[in-house]
């Protein structure tokens, strides 16, 4: 070549990029600063990361201990939170600490491609505890319910929530009382009208027997609200005991009747 | 004169320009087609096809220098035009992922210097086999006197020279861009967790 000088500068730039690989490697090679916490650990990428495998949950518990994350820190000292954080990193199902975090800030890339927290990675037992983690809402309809929080929530998210009462029965008048009335224990799949002094199995029978009406249990099959007149309604949740299928009071019993 | 810088500009600059723009534009266009689908993370994986496009159109490189003797130079350089611009269009699309690294970055404007550099090495080609065509024509309708020999052969040398500068220039960038694209491919397979 009658110009190598242009070669040789060229090698040696490239030289000085490789060297500045090995002494820069955070900014050379990383793909962004890492958390405050681990700022010292900056050019010592392999105080995490495995050659040829990435980042190692193993290399992350020999500093972060799994039964002390959210307890204690990496020095021992607890962790006083206010208001108290729930340590749950010892309800996982398995150790896999990248498919939560990564320390190195948010490139877009590991952005979409890292799973954000899921609830179906906390073991069976803890997943149906939700009070476990999270504390009750504070008004007077959820200080009422024990548990069961799955019935009207998806552990997606609290919002939507996927129960409205109304579909069911209008909490209107007299009915909007504490839920313990009619579903008694907080067992939100069954119901008694007969929780209260207005509704008395024998003034229940009373009003009901003239018209041939023997299913007493499954009120809302006819009674939707307070004050509309009954009738098969067109809501959900008739037939939800499984004690009244052909033996309501429906519309057909009172074609019979008549 | 104006005419002649105009035709220059149209026959010659736009076309680069054009492949240059083309190139952009392309990479833009399914950039934005990822994000539209929320699958940018695709463009990880587009690397490694660009990369395999960009290394196959390197068979031309090997004929010319006769580390192998198949396959028609002027096919092969076709091949290689064609796979560097689709392989370099694939490692744009991988590079919008907006990775911070310098080392990653470094890679990607030596590529695209590299880009640039070849386009012009195509122009420069296609120019010069142009007016060796049209200087053959002219002195094979007018029989080839000694003088028109003489013509004939200061244009086969023009090209000749032209061709080798631009090649003085263009290994070397070719050079840097496969260092800094080889190192930054290491790299990733030293710290990515591909499981």
């Amino acid at each position: 070549m009658k110009r190598p000088w242009l070669l040789i500068v060229v090698i040696a730039n490239l030289a000085a990029v490789l060297a500045l690989v090995f002494i820069y490697p955070d900014l050379m090679v990383g793909p962004g600063p890492l958390s405050k916490g681990h700022a010292e650990l900056a050019t010592d990428c392999f105080a995490c990361h495995a050659p040829l495998r990435g980042a190692s949950s193993q290399r992350c518990a020999s500093c972060h201990a799994v039964a002390d994350i959210g307890l204690r820190t990496t020095r021992g000292v607890a962790i006083v939170a206010t208001p108290a954080k729930v340590a749950f990193h010892q309800q996982l199902i398995e150790t896999d600490c990248v498919a939560c975090h990564s320390d190195h800030q948010a490139p877009q890339l590991t952005r979409h491609s890292r799973k954000p927290f899921s609830h179906e990675l906390l073991q069976a037992a803890t997943r149906e505890r939700c009070e476990g983690c999270h504390q009750k809402p504070t008004n007077s309809l959820h200080q009422q319910i024990k548990g069961n929080c799955a019935q009207c929530h998806s552990a997606k998210g609290w919002k939507p929530a996927t129960f409205d009462h109304n579909r069911m029965f209008a909490l209107d008048g007299d009915h909007n009382t504490r839920c313990e009335t009619c579903h008694v224990n907080s067992d939100y799949s069954r119901y008694t009208c007969y929780g209260c002094h207005e509704h008395t199995l024998a003034n229940v029978r009373a009003k009901h027997e003239d018209e041939g009406i023997r299913n007493l249990d499954n009120c809302v099959r006819c009674h939707r609200n307070a004050t509309d007149e009954p009738g098969e309604g067109g809501g959900e949740g008739g037939g939800r005991d499984g004690s009244s299928e052909g033996s309501g009071h429906s519309g057909r019993d009172r074609r019979e009747r008549d | 004169m104006n005419r002649m810088q105009a035709r220059l500009f149209t026959r010659e600059v736009l076309p680069f320009a054009l492949s240059l723009l083309a190139l952009a534009a392309a990479a833009l266009l399914i950039d934005g087609v990822l994000h539209g689908f929320d699958a940018v993370w695709v463009g990880r994986h587009l690397g490694i096809p660009g990369v395999v496009m960009i290394v196959v159109s390197l068979v031309y490189s090997l004929r010319k220098r006769g580390v192998i003797s198949v396959g028609r130079p002027a096919t092969l350089l076709r091949l290689h035009e064609a796979m560097a611009w689709a392989g370099s269009l694939l490692v744009l699309v991988h590079a919008g992922i907006h990775f911070n690294a310098i080392l990653a970055w470094l890679a990607v404007w030596a590529m695209l210097i590299n880009i640039a550099s070849g386009l012009t090495g195509k122009y420069l080609l296609k120019r010069s086999r142009k007016r060796m065509d049209e200087a053959r024509t002219r002195l094979q309708s007018q029989g080839l006197t000694p003088e028109q020999l003489a013509e004939l052969g200061y244009w086969d040398s023009l090209t000749f020279d032209a061709v080798k500068q631009w090649r003085v220039v263009h290994v070397p960038i070719s050079l840097a861009f496969g260092v800094l694209a080889l190192a930054h491919i290491v790299s990733v397979f030293i710290f990515w967790g591909w499981n």
